[in-house]
């Protein structure tokens, strides 16, 4: 049976060419939407997990790092870096604003206000800020609005100058943008904000470096007893906490979206099937005439499908990082991981099924097939 | 060869279903996108419609609710009540972050009421208490029907529990479900007790919307005032778009993948019918005529599959939120006007790929067995 599948497809390289770049751009659908469900996680976990911490403090009862409004006392950074094992708590703000340049379309961005620690983890043009009124901003931003070092970027009226582009800082559809204290202070009393605010915002988060050798169980009941405004977590505690937000949030959404690509997926296959068993109708009267039966031709057809799944799954996986790095390059705001091995082996396993359930759907052509037709002209 | 054309696409009724079928729900795949984006970004405004005020008053910078934050003292609001051309104002005090229920994170929005000022509260209740008091919350119906968390159970704000004593419709999105909270608590967390976020003014009757926004920029210190219209259309707008690139490529991986699949049908038909087309290519059927066929079966798959994702999206697509609740979709027509328009080029596309095969059928295929 391996034999004659082998010859069919050989038979006719063009339609099998065909083939399997149908089922391979139905598979590509399919990873493509797993890798971008899968880049909306990634990048959720990494915003704690990349701002250079042992522990992180935050407001107590917030249990989350991105989109949270953290608000802790000023004293805290004093009482924290007093206690045993701590070497140092770096402040960092998170805040929330809407960018508007002219001619381009509004965009959230959080400003990460930092001091010492917790800034952009990678620059990939200019430099971090080290002059007042510095901004280094995602390429995101850069992308969209066509920014580069040196470029004003002016938010309420205040007006940074971007130092440098920072990559794969976004989260939750929103880019980030990084500032130092002094300039949120000025941007606060510049643009007018900070009449209606009795208290600045000035502490979201404490990033917490531990002296070697101490351990940070200890030190985090410690800071926990001193600050009793504050919680303390460990980064993958925050950053795991994010992504379970996040499935909450896109769980659905993205369930549904997968869903709807193996749907097509499975009609792809399904298509496929119904065209080999049309055009090789008369092969199958042969071979019913042969004495084959309705179960051995059926489990060929299957054998077929799997065949083809197994030959198209590599160039899906093409198409799918060509597609991701097309995305990637454009729209920078997202992440597109497709090559995950946890999400490639769930997507061919299930591929695999879809190949046999696809197989059967044009069972009903091979059932009701007379193996009189060999003798019709 | 048109009528020929169409009577072999026919012929096989459940293949062309199928194929059809498989190009509906490529088109699918992008309506789902643009229904989730609107939907969504309409029920971000939900609150903003249904306060139904003339005017919007905000910390000056701010020109939107979504993902902003906004600040104002408290005595704003009673300047504003004493302008002359104001018929009524009221006042909220918002957070837009998550907050736990049933154990898990909820982006909302969490709207602080003050005894003085409850217009902003909830405009269709299931149950329950529609205004919280101090340690108390209203929650969407929504939440409760997927956590289980039901009037009398507890919910944490930060890390202040709160009492759910009522359940509202019509306020649950995935990215801004209405909470309502009393603004003691609210202001009390975000260390902001003497101040409101937004203000909303009602004019009275016979003044202009216009004029009293202006009068309100020149009383007030530090605002930004927007009629409801514009309010609106801002938050509305900044939603939609932050989901505009990925839909742009959605929309083209979809038409892609529907060429693909319009392409693979009409090429696998014709290149059944080889011998058939021989015979006509023998009895003189320039290429021409063959090309139109062609073009023919791809119109109609595509067609066909254009049709079938209308019909689904206004059937499947509308009835999936009553499944999966946290689900808000909107379907419009002209979700279909980019498919429709991409449709003629796909079938084109499809058809020349198909027909590319005809063109080197040669008639003597006919004397072959």
């Amino acid at each position: 049976m391996l034999k004659l599948i082998r010859r069919q497809l050989v038979h006719e390289p063009f339609r099998t060419l065909l083939t399997c770049i149908a089922i391979g751009s139905a598979l590509a659908v399919i990873l493509l939407l797993e890798g971008f469900q899968t880049g909306l996680y990634v990048q959720l976990k990494n915003v704690a997990l990349t701002r250079g911490a042992d522990l992180i403090v935050t407001q107590s009862g917030v249990t989350n790092f991105v989109a949270s409004r953290s608000l802790l006392p000023q004293i805290s950074r004093e009482v924290v870096e007093s206690i045993d094992g701590v070497k140092e708590a770096h402040p960092i703000t998170s805040m929330p604003i809407i960018y508007d340049k002219p001619g381009y379309r509004k965009s959230p961005v959080f400003f990460m206000v930092y001091d010492t620690g917790g800034g952009p983890v990678v620059i990939i043009e200019g430099q971090k800020a080290s002059k007042p009124r510095d901004i280094v901003i995602d390429k995101s931003l850069a992308v969209l609005y066509d920014l580069n070092v040196g470029d004003p970027f002016i938010v309420a009226d205040f007006k940074f100058n971007v130092s440098g582009i920072t990559e794969h800082a976004s989260a939750l559809f929103t880019a980030f943008a990084y500032i130092s204290y002094d300039d949120m202070i000025d941007f606060f009393f510049d643009s007018d904000l900070i009449g209606d605010i009795s208290n600045l915002p000035l502490l979201s988060f404490l990033l917490v470096e531990v002296k070697p050798g101490a351990d940070k169980n200890t030190v985090a009941a410690a800071i926990e007893a001193a600050e009793k405004d504050a919680d303390v977590y460990f980064p993958e505690q925050l950053s795991k906490n994010d992504v379970t937000m996040g499935q909450t949030l896109f769980g659905p959404v993205m369930g549904v979206l997968i869903g709807a690509g193996y749907i097509i997926a499975l009609l792809v296959v399904g298509m496929i099937m119904f065209a080999a068993v049309h055009a090789r109708l008369r092969n199958y009267g042969v071979m019913k005439a042969l004495g084959f039966s309705n179960h051995l031709l059926i489990k060929g057809m299957v054998i077929e499908s799997l065949v083809m799944i197994v030959l198209s799954f590599p160039l899906g996986v093409l198409l799918a990082q060509l597609a991701a790095m097309f995305i990637e390059y454009t729209v920078p705001l997202y992440m597109v991981p497709v090559l995950e091995p946890v999400v490639m082996l769930r997507t061919f396993i299930a591929a695999l099924i879809l190949g046999v359930i696809g197989a059967y759907l044009p069972y009903r052509s091979i059932a009701r097939l007379d193996a009189a037709i060999v003798f019709r002209s | 060869m048109i009528y020929w054309s169409i009577k072999t696409l026919f012929s096989e009724p459940m293949r062309l279903m199928v194929s059809a079928l498989a190009v509906a729900v490529s088109f699918i795949l992008v309506i789902f996108f643009s229904a989730v984006f609107e939907g969504e970004s309409d029920q971000i405004v939900a609150y903003l419609k249904k306060m139904d005020t003339d005017i919007w008053v905000m910390q000056k910078g701010v020109s939107n609710m979504h993902m902003a934050s906004s600040m104002l003292w408290d005595w704003k609001a009673d300047k504003i009540e004493k302008l002359p051309e104001v018929k009524e104002v009221s006042a909220i005090l918002f957070l837009n972050g998550p907050i736990k229920i049933g154990g898990k994170d909820w982006f909302a929005y969490i709207i602080g009421l003050s005894p003085k000022y409850q217009r902003g509260g909830p405009w269709d209740m299931f149950k329950g208490k529609a205004i919280p008091g101090p340690g108390e919350a209203v929650i969407p119906e929504v939440i409760n029907r997927l956590t289980g968390v039901t009037i009398g159970d507890e919910i944490i704000m930060l890390d202040r529990p709160l009492k759910v004593v009522g359940l509202t419709r019509g306020t649950f999105s995935m990215a801004s479900s209405v909470v309502f909270v009393s603004h003691e608590d609210l202001g009390d967390l975000v260390e902001a007790p003497d101040q409101y976020s937004y203000i909303m003014v009602n004019a009275k009757p016979g003044v202009s919307t216009q004029s009293l926004i202006k009068n309100i920029k020149n009383e007030v210190d530090k605002v930004n005032v927007l009629s409801n219209e514009d309010f609106i259309k801002s938050d509305w707008t900044l939603a939609v778009q932050m989901g505009a690139e990925i839909l742009r490529m959605m929309t083209t991986i979809g038409t892609l993948l529907a060429t693909l699949i319009v392409a693979f049908t009409a090429y696998s038909l014709i290149a059944r019918k080889k011998q058939e087309l021989a015979v006509a290519k023998a009895l003189g059927f320039s290429n021409g005529s063959i090309y139109l066929a062609a073009l023919c079966q791809s119109v109609v798959i595509t067609g066909l599959g254009l049709l079938l994702s209308l019909l689904l999206s206004y059937t499947v697509i509308i009835w999936l939120p009553l499944v999966i609740p946290q689900l808000n979709l909107t379907v419009r027509l002209h979700h279909f006007i980019p498919l429709a328009i991409i449709a003629l080029p796909v079938a084109v596309v499809a058809s020349l790929i198909a027909a590319n095969t005809v063109a080197r059928v040669d008639p003597m295929t006919v004397f072959k067995g």
